[in-house]
């Protein structure tokens, strides 16, 4: 309701305001300083520490004697099979899982907007629950299933033995659609009625109506989904961390620069890794946003860059 | 007129019903297939249930029945004989096991032991045992001796409190002063934010363990790593708080402005009253957070035992056992909290949430 504001009420005493909108402004700070100091003291800083280590031998055990050595550690980077291939794991599974996460969240989410649904609450939370299982619990969770389906359905069947590994990113991923499908539902919801009742009378049935009404007016939501999805292949925030299990991390990435942390206590080359990993995050956000403004629908009233 | 009237009327009684049928179909198949659907995706759940209560071995054993059963015993001549299905003329008989060979071997009829030793010709090895349905605590047991659970759980309840006051307290703050003030440059700060829920954690890994350990701060060994960052808020949860401020009608503040009320008072008194929902979801998502952390635990907390959170002790005990069964017992009790918390809250948690500017 910035009406009020913008309409000019006001406008007819204009120092009075200007005191007014810089008292605003500087207790709006004091509201946002708690951020702005962590920002600067936990990310803005380690980051740029971080790339400065980038450059150096830094060793856990002798950080007295670090040294400059230029651009060594990303030359040993593209030397290093094994870390292009944790970054190649890290695409792959934000390639493979995000598609599966989305269309079963999206397809749930669909089911959960009908008001034929009984015992919503419920359901939605037991759809959820699987999502804030600890990781901790489930790859025993899922290992366990697999000997239990492997004599009730596969050997009975006379079918061949199961993979394990096959199996396990494709579950991973149908466990972690809560957040998403809870978003997504969220969206669906909100979309109002009288646009698709003015579908309705144009004769467009119930599948013209989710692929040009539906989809359209939620794609702010899938893509808020598709860039949650995204950071958590990489390390990044998300709505929910179920954390990891010992070295069995999702993103393998992340995983081997823990490696060369901790195992090797090289810490100029893990600094160098994650500012590799960083600045290919940050390229493929980029190319996200950019493309989202071919496909996702933002209402023209609003200025503010929203997600 | 009479007659014209009534005949499109009973056309449209028939058409109602035909519609009142396909909707109870629609209604009814929609809800079996939710309900299938949840038996599916669920399944792996019990099966870790019933797998915690069983005894040991019988869980990787293919012969062995699915349910927590015991191999079945008869005493004779002072020790536990196993019960066998023995294969005989007179059909398949229980018999225990007395004397075992090769070729062939002797066995007892528990219901006329006095009948002596039978001889039976074929590999006893071949033989099904024959189970009973027992359930056993013993994996529990097992669990809870070597993992000092209560610890883990009072530690994890002490770290999820205090940091869950810092989250709240200043992600509120911070997505107040987003949502309600006109700051010059908010949007670019805004962006800011929003592009550091993106960065990956690791990158601030290095500098940040470096800036905790010993040769700075010295907090290893201590909560203070898992708690003092949350004192200034997290990123995405100023997302979520700062979305839903957005959507409440200013009026009521500048109502509350005029009845002369400050900026600390209007967020108390008018913001966060009409925010339950969204500050139960941050308060929750927090919580499954911390119950979940294993990252910061295992970099912080691994020398120091008596300080360990449930989620990383937990993992730290199962490399000790060698038996899925009680690997079992361990993934259970570990999820089993905020299982219960998130049905506790169902009623708030993410309800109404506002993610983007189409909503509401």
């Amino acid at each position: 309701m910035d009406i009020v504001h913008r309409s000019g009420i006001f406008k007819e005493n204009k120092p009075v305001k200007r005191t007014r909108l810089r008292q605003e402004a500087l207790v709006g700070l004091l509201f946002l300083s708690p951020w702005i100091i962590g920002f600067i003291a936990l990310k803005a800083l380690p980051i740029l520490a971080s790339l400065v280590f980038s450059f150096t031998d830094f060793h856990m055990l002798n950080p007295g004697e670090t040294q400059f050595i230029g651009m060594a550690n990303y030359a040993h980077f593209v030397r290093d099979a094994e870390a292009s291939s944790s970054l190649f794991g890290s695409l792959t599974y934000f390639l493979f899982t995000v598609p599966i996460e989305i269309f079963f969240a999206l397809g749930l989410a669909a089911i959960f907007t009908s008001e034929r649904l009984k015992n919503k609450r419920f359901s939605r939370t037991l759809v959820f629950m699987t999502s804030i299982i600890p990781a901790t619990s489930i790859f025993f969770i899922f290992q366990g299933s697999l000997q239990y389906a492997k004599r009730l359905i596969f050997d009975p069947l006379g079918l061949p033995p199961i993979n394990q590994f096959s199996l396990l990113l494709p579950f991973m991923a149908l466990w972690s659609i809560g957040p998403g499908f809870l978003i997504l539902q969220g969206a669906m919801e909100s979309v109002p009625n009288e646009i698709y009742e003015a579908a309705r009378v144009d004769g467009a049935g119930p599948f013209a109506r989710f692929f040009y009404i539906t989809l359209p007016m939620i794609s702010p939501a899938i893509f808020f989904t598709l860039v949650i999805n995204f950071t958590g292949a990489f390390g990044g925030a998300v709505l929910l961390d179920r954390g990891y299990i010992l070295s069995f991390s999702l993103s393998p990435m992340e995983g081997y620069i823990n490696n060369v942390m901790f195992t090797e206590a090289n810490l100029g080359y893990a600094s160098a890794l994650a500012w590799v990993t960083f600045t290919i995050t940050m390229i493929i956000t980029i190319m996200l946003f950019r493309s989202s403004r071919r496909w996702v629908y933002f209402p023209e009233e609003d200025t503010d860059v929203e997600i | 007129m009479l007659k014209f009237s009534r005949n499109p009327s009973r056309g449209h009684d028939v058409s109602r019903l035909t519609l009142r049928l396909w909707d109870f179909t629609g209604t009814a198949l929609l809800n079996l297939f939710m309900f299938l659907f949840l038996i599916a995706y669920l399944s792996p759940i019990p099966f870790m249930f019933i797998a915690s209560f069983t005894p040991r071995d019988q869980f990787t054993n293919p012969n062995a029945p699915i349910l927590p059963s015991e191999r079945l015993k008869f005493n004779y001549d002072g020790k536990d004989r196993i019960i066998y299905y023995v294969p005989t003329d007179d059909g398949v008989k229980q018999w225990a096991l007395y004397k075992p060979a090769r070729r062939s071997s002797e066995f007892i009829d528990p219901q006329h032991p006095e009948a002596g030793p039978i001889h039976w010709d074929g590999q006893w090895r071949l033989l099904n045992p024959v189970y009973k349905f027992s359930p056993t605590l013993d994996n529990y047991k097992n669990f809870l001796e070597i993992t000092n659970l209560p610890l883990l759980f009072k530690n994890t309840f002490i770290v999820a409190f205090i940091s869950e006051i810092g989250v709240l307290f200043s992600s509120i703050a911070v997505a107040y002063g987003f949502s309600r003030f006109r700051i010059p440059g908010a949007k670019y700060i805004f962006f800011l934010l929003i592009a550091t829920i993106m960065i990956p954690s690791n990158i601030t890994l290095v500098p940040t363990y470096y800036l905790f350990s010993g040769h700075v701060l010295n907090w290893i060994g201590t909560w203070l790593p898992l708690i003092v960052p949350h004192f200034f808020g997290s990123a995405i949860f100023i997302f979520l708080l700062r979305q839903n401020f957005k959507s409440i009608p200013r009026d009521l503040d500048e109502a509350a402005m005029l009845d002369g009320a400050g900026p600390l008072r209007i967020l108390l008194s008018v913001i966060l009253p009409q925010s339950i929902p969204v500050v139960t979801t941050v308060a929750l998502l927090h919580f499954f957070y911390i119950w979940n952390e294993t990252r910061m635990a295992s970099l912080y907390l691994g020398i120091r035992p008596d300080l360990q959170i449930v989620s990383f002790g937990v993992q730290r005990s199962q490399s000790f056992f060698f038996t899925p069964e009680t690997l079992m017992v361990g993934a259970l009790l570990v999820m089993i909290v905020p299982v219960i918390v998130l049905f506790l809250s169902q009623r708030f948690f993410m309800q109404d949430m506002i993610i983007t500017q189409i909503e509401k």
